[in-house]
C-alpha cells in the first residue's frame, strides 16, 4: 500500500483528516478513499467546488458478510487527471440510510433510487424517493443483497401501479406513448403533457427490461461473464465487453500485448462508425428525408459485413476476451479492412454532402430539442449528447485505454446542443474514427493477440472505462473466489442521458419528439440492465 | 343514352381500379429513387384484398360515427370522381354540380375522417384530427381560388363545361393566371394527399402523423375502405389537376377511337404528374408542423394572385 503524493489527496487529508479512515492507491489510475461515516456531502461539495471534479457514478455493495456493513461508492473524475477517485462510505445494517445528493446533483437521481430499490438503503431527503429500477408493483425485496438468492421466484405482482403526475389546466392533455412502440424498439413509457402541440413536460418511465444483470454477474464464471457483458446493450456489445475485460485485467494486473490493444481500438472504432452512420440516417428518416437513410443503411451494411469478415459476427460479438482478443487477423483481412474503410470514407463524404445540401433537413434539425449547457452539466450528461452541449468529456482522451494514447484524437465539442449539432458531433467523430483506424491498421498484424491465461486473484476491485459510441461506459468489479465475481456494477451512458430528453423536449412540439429522441438514441436495455 | 351509361361505367371502373395502381406506381417510383426495389406496383391491390378478408377490432368507446366514416370517405371520393372529366370532356355526374360540389364533398369526407379519429378517444386520433383540420382550413380556400380562376376563364363552374372550353384552347395553361393556379393546386394536392413535405405517408412514428394518425384505430375492411377511398381521392385530385390545366387528349365526342386515345393520353399525363410528386417527396424533408400553414398560405396567395390576374390579362 503506497501513500499517493498528489495535491488533491493532500488537500483532502488536511481538510477531512478526521473523517478519513484510509486512502489506498494500488494502481496509479484508481484511488480508494474510505470514510468513517456515510455523510459524503462535505467532500462532494469540496471536490466539485475546489477541484471541478465530476461525480461519475454512485453505487452500493453488500459487504455485510466480510466487513459487517454496506458500502456506497462515489466515483469522482477530475479534468486533466487520468485518475479516478472512489470514495467509500460505510452504511450500517442497523441504520440502512445515506444522505441523498440528488437535490444539489440531479445527475445521481436515478442512481440513488436504484440503491434504494436494489439494496434497501434509504436515500434520506431525496426529492423524489419513489421506486425507479423495480417498478411500484414489485414486492418489498432487495435483489442485490447477498441474502437474496438468484433463484428466488417472486409471487405475481399485486402492488400499486405507478401514478403519473397529473396534467391539469384548460386544454392540457396527457398523451401516453409506449411502453410498446411502433417499429422495432425496446419498451419505455413516455407520458407527455401537451397544450395543443407544444410539450409542457414529459415523464419518463424506464426499467421495463430490468433483467437483474448485475446479480447474474455474481453467478457466472468470469470467462462466461464476458458474454453477458456483451449482451448488456446490443449496439454496444464490443464496448461493454471491453469495459468488462479491462476491469478484470486491471484487477489481475495483466499485461495486454500491443497487438491486442490495437485490434481492440480498431474494433471499438468500427462499432462507433456503424452506430454513428446508422444514427445519421435515422435522424434523416425522422424528418422525412428518407433518401439519406437509404444511403446510410447501405454504408452501415458495408461495415457490418466487414465486421463479419474480421470477427465472424456482424455485431462484433465473441471477439473480446480477458487478456486480449480471441482471434488475430491475416493480411487478407487487413486488406479488406483497408479497402472497405477507404470506400466507406469516400461514400460517407457524399452522404454528408447530400444532407448538407438539403435546406429542408437543416431547417428541421437546427434549434430543435436544445439541451442547454447548464442543464447538461447538472444532469451529468456524457458522450455525444454531452459534447453537443459543451460538455468536453471523452474517456478515450481523459482516461486512455486500449491503444488510444498512441493516436491523436480530436474531440468535437459544440455549445448549441440541438439535434443538428448532435448529428455534427457524430459526423466529426466518424471522420476521426476513420483516421484512427487508418493509423492503427498497420500495427494490427504483428505479435501476440492474447495474453496467456492466468488465475485471477480474489477480493480485488477495479474499474474499466470505455468511451462507447454513445458515451462513457463503466464497469466496476470486485473479484471473488473460484474465478467468480463478488460484484459487478455496470453504468451505461444511457442511464445518465435519459433525463436529458425531458429537458430537451420542453417547449418543442410533440411532432418533433421522435427526431429529438433519435438524436440521443439511448439504450433501454443498457439503462434497465 | 347507351353512351352515357358506358361512359359512366367506364369512369367508375377507372376510378376503382386505377386508383390503387397509381398509389402502387408512386410507391415503386419512390422506392427506386431511394435505391430500393419496392414491393411492386400491385401491392396496393394486395393490401386492399388482404384487409377486406380480415376481421376488425372496433374500440369499445367508438360510436356509430366510427363505423360510418369509412363509408362516407369512400363514397364521397367516388362521387367526386364521377363529377370530373377523365377521358372525355363529359363527366358522368356533371349534371349534379360543379366545382363547389366537388370541394364540398371532399370536405365532407375529410370531416367524417376527422370525426372518426376523434371518436375512438385515443390521443393519437385527436392529434391527427386537429392537425388535419388546421391544414385543410387553409388548403380548402386555396383550392377554391385556384379552381375559380379556371372557372372564370370558362364562364362556368360545371367541370364538363370547363373541360369543353379548355379543349378548344389547349395552350391556355401558358397564361400567367393558369400557371399561378396550377402551382397553387399542386401544393394543395400534396397537402390533401398527405405527402412530404406536409405529411409522411410512410412513417411509423405516431407522434408525427397527420392522416395516418386519424386512421390508426381502423383495421380490416374499414381500413381497406379508407385506404381505397384515399387512393381514389388522390387519383381524383391528380385528374383534376391534369385535365383542367392540360386538357390534351380529351375529346368532346364519344367514339371508341377517341376514348382509346383519351385513355392513353390520360394515363401518360397521370404518370408524369406522379413523377413530379415523387421527385418533390424524395428531394425534401418534411416541414416542421407549424410551417405547413406557411406553405399552404403560399398556395392561397398564389390562388388569389391567379384569380386577380385573370382580370388583368
Amino acid at each position: 500500500m503506497t501513500q499517493p503524493a498528489f495535491p488533491l489527496f493532500e488537500a483532502l487529508r488536511q481538510k477531512f483528516g478526521a473523517q478519513i479512515q484510509s486512502l489506498t492507491a494500488d494502481r496509479e489510475d484508481e484511488t480508494y478513499l474510505t470514510l468513517n461515516d456515510p455523510d459524503i456531502r462535505p467532500i462532494t461539495n469540496y471536490l466539485r467546488g475546489e477541484f471541478g471534479a465530476r461525480l461519475v457514478m454512485v453505487f452500493a455493495e453488500d459487504r455485510r458478510a466480510s466487513e459487517g456493513v454496506f458500502f456506497n461508492y462515489y466515483v469522482f473524475d477530475q479534468k486533466g487527471s487520468s485518475r479516478y477517485l472512489l470514495v467509500r462510505t460505510p452504511i450500517r445494517p442497523d441504520d440502512p440510510s445515506f444522505p441523498s445528493l440528488s437535490a444539489e446533483l440531479p445527475a445521481v437521481n436515478w442512481q440513488e433510487r436504484e440503491i434504494q430499490d436494489w439494496f434497501g438503503l434509504k436515500a434520506v431527503e431525496h426529492p423524489n424517493p419513489r421506486r425507479v429500477a423495480l417498478h411500484d408493483n414489485w414486492p418489498d425485496v432487495h435483489p442485490l443483497r447477498k441474502d437474496f438468492p438468484l433463484e428466488t421466484v417472486l409471487p405475481p405482482f399485486e402492488g400499486e401501479r405507478h401514478i403519473y403526475r397529473p396534467a391539469l389546466g384548460e386544454g392540457v392533455f396527457q398523451v401516453p406513448v409506449g411502453p410498446v412502440h411502433a417499429g422495432i424498439i425496446e419498451p419505455g413509457h413516455f407520458n407527455f403533457a401537451v397544450a395543443g402541440e407544444p410539450i409542457l413536460y414529459l415523464q419518463l418511465r424506464m426499467f421495463y427490461t430490468h433483467k437483474g444483470t448485475e446479480k447474474l454477474f455474481e453467478k457466472l464464471p468470469i470467462p462466461k461473464a464476458v458474454f453477458l457483458a456483451e449482451s448488456i446493450s446490443g449496439d454496444s456489445s464490443f464496448s461493454h465487453g471491453t469495459a468488462f475485460c479491462q476491469a478484470i485485467e486491471r484487477a489481475a494486473q495483466m499485461e495486454i500485448p500491443l497487438r491486442a490493444l490495437v485490434m481492440r481500438t480498431i474494433l471499438l472504432e468500427l462499432e462507433r462508425l456503424c452506430n454513428h452512420v446508422a444514427d445519421i440516417g435515422a435522424i434523416a428518416t425522422d424528418v422525412g428525408f428518407v433518401i439519406a437513410n437509404a444511403h446510410a443503411s447501405r454504408l452501415k451494411e458495408m461495415l457490418v459485413m466487414l465486421n463479419e469478415q474480421l470477427t465472424g459476427s456482424r455485431l462484433l460479438r465473441g471477439m473480446i476476451c480477458v487478456g486480449g482478443v480471441r482471434r488475430g487477423w491475416n493480411a487478407v483481412q487487413r486488406d479488406t479492412l483497408c479497402s472497405t474503410i477507404d470506400s466507406f470514407a469516400r461514400e460517407f463524404q457524399d452522404l454528408i454532402g447530400m444532407i448538407d445540401s438539403s435546406e429542408s433537413t437543416r431547417d428541421r434539425l437546427e434549434q430543435t430539442g436544445v439541451l442547454k449547457h447548464e442543464k447538461a452539466r447538472d444532469l451529468g450528461i456524457v458522450g455525444v449528447a454531452g459534447r453537443a452541449s459543451g460538455i468536453d468529456l471523452d474517456t478515450r482522451r481523459d482516461h486512455p485505454y486500449a491503444a488510444y494514447s498512441r493516436y491523436s484524437l480530436r474531440v468535437p465539442v459544440y455549445e448549441a446542443g440541438d439535434v443538428w449539432h448532435r448529428m455534427q458531433v457524430r459526423i466529426e467523430e466518424v471522420r476521426d474514427s476513420i483516421s484512427i483506424i487508418r493509423k492503427a491498421v498497420d500495427e494490427s498484424l504483428k505479435g501476440e493477440f492474447c495474453a496467456p491465461a492466468r488465475a485471477i486473484p480474489s477480493d480485488r476491485c477495479a474499474l474499466g472505462a470505455v468511451e462507447g459510441w454513445r458515451g462513457e461506459i463503466i464497469h466496476w468489479i470486485r473479484t471473488g473466489t473460484d474465478n467468480h465475481l463478488e460484484r459487478c456494477k455496470i453504468k451505461d451512458p444511457s442511464l445518465n442521458n435519459w433525463p436529458a430528453l425531458v429537458e430537451a423536449v420542453q417547449g418543442n412540439i410533440i411532432a418533433d419528439f421522435p427526431v429529438i429522441n433519435k438524436s440521443f438514441n439511448l439504450s433501454y436495455s443498457g439503462t434497465d440492465r | 343514352m347507351i353512351e352515357v351509361l358506358i361512359n359512366s361505367g367506364l369512369q367508375l371502373m377507372l376510378l376503382l381500379l386505377v386508383a390503387p395502381l397509381l398509389s402502387g406506381i408512386i410507391k415503386t417510383l419512390k422506392a427506386r429513387l431511394q435505391t430500393r426495389r419496392g414491393p411492386g406496383v400491385l401491392q396496393s391491390y394486395r393490401d386492399i384484398f388482404k384487409l377486406l378478408r380480415k376481421g376488425m377490432v372496433v374500440p369499445e368507446t367508438a360510436s356509430w360515427i366510427f363505423s360510418a366514416a369509412p363509408y362516407v370517405v369512400f363514397c364521397t371520393a367516388t362521387l367526386v370522381g364521377l363529377m370530373i372529366p377523365m377521358t372525355t370532356t363529359h363527366a358522368p355526374l356533371s349534371l349534379f354540380g360543379g366545382v363547389l360540389a366537388v370541394i364540398g364533398l371532399l370536405a365532407l369526407g375529410r370531416f367524417f375522417l376527422a370525426l372518426g379519429g376523434l371518436d375512438t378517444g385515443s390521443s393519437f386520433g385527436g392529434l391527427g384530427s386537429s392537425r388535419e383540420m388546421t391544414i385543410s382550413a387553409i388548403a380548402e380556400p386555396a383550392m377554391m381560388l385556384a379552381i375559380f380562376t379556371v372557372a372564370l376563364g370558362a364562364n362556368s363552374t360545371n367541370l364538363s363545361e370547363m373541360a369543353k372550353i379548355a379543349v378548344t384552347q389547349s395552350w391556355r395553361f401558358l397564361a400567367p393566371s393558369q400557371m399561378l393556379a396550377f402551382a397553387a393546386l399542386f401544393i394543395v394536392l400534396i397537402a390533401e394527399t398527405g405527402r412530404i413535405p406536409v405529411d409522411n405517408p410512410a412513417t411509423h412514428l405516431e407522434l408525427t402523423m397527420i392522416h395516418e394518425a386519424m386512421v390508426l384505430e381502423y383495421s380490416g375492411p374499414y381500413l381497406a375502405l379508407i385506404e381505397w377511398g384515399s387512393s381514389i381521392k388522390q387519383l381524383v385530385l391528380m385528374t383534376l389537376l391534369v385535365n383542367t390545366f392540360f386538357p390534351f387528349g380529351l375529346s368532346s365526342d364519344w367514339t371508341l377511337r377517341t376514348v382509346g386515345v383519351g385513355l392513353a393520353v390520360y394515363l401518360a399525363k397521370m404518370i408524369l404528374l406522379a413523377c413530379m410528386v415523387v421527385l418533390v417527396e424524395t428531394a425534401n424533408a418534411k416541414l416542421r408542423l407549424f410551417r405547413v400553414p406557411e406553405l399552404l398560405m403560399v398556395a392561397f396567395i398564389l390562388g388569389a394572385l391567379a384569380l386577380i390576374s385573370t382580370f388583368l390579362f
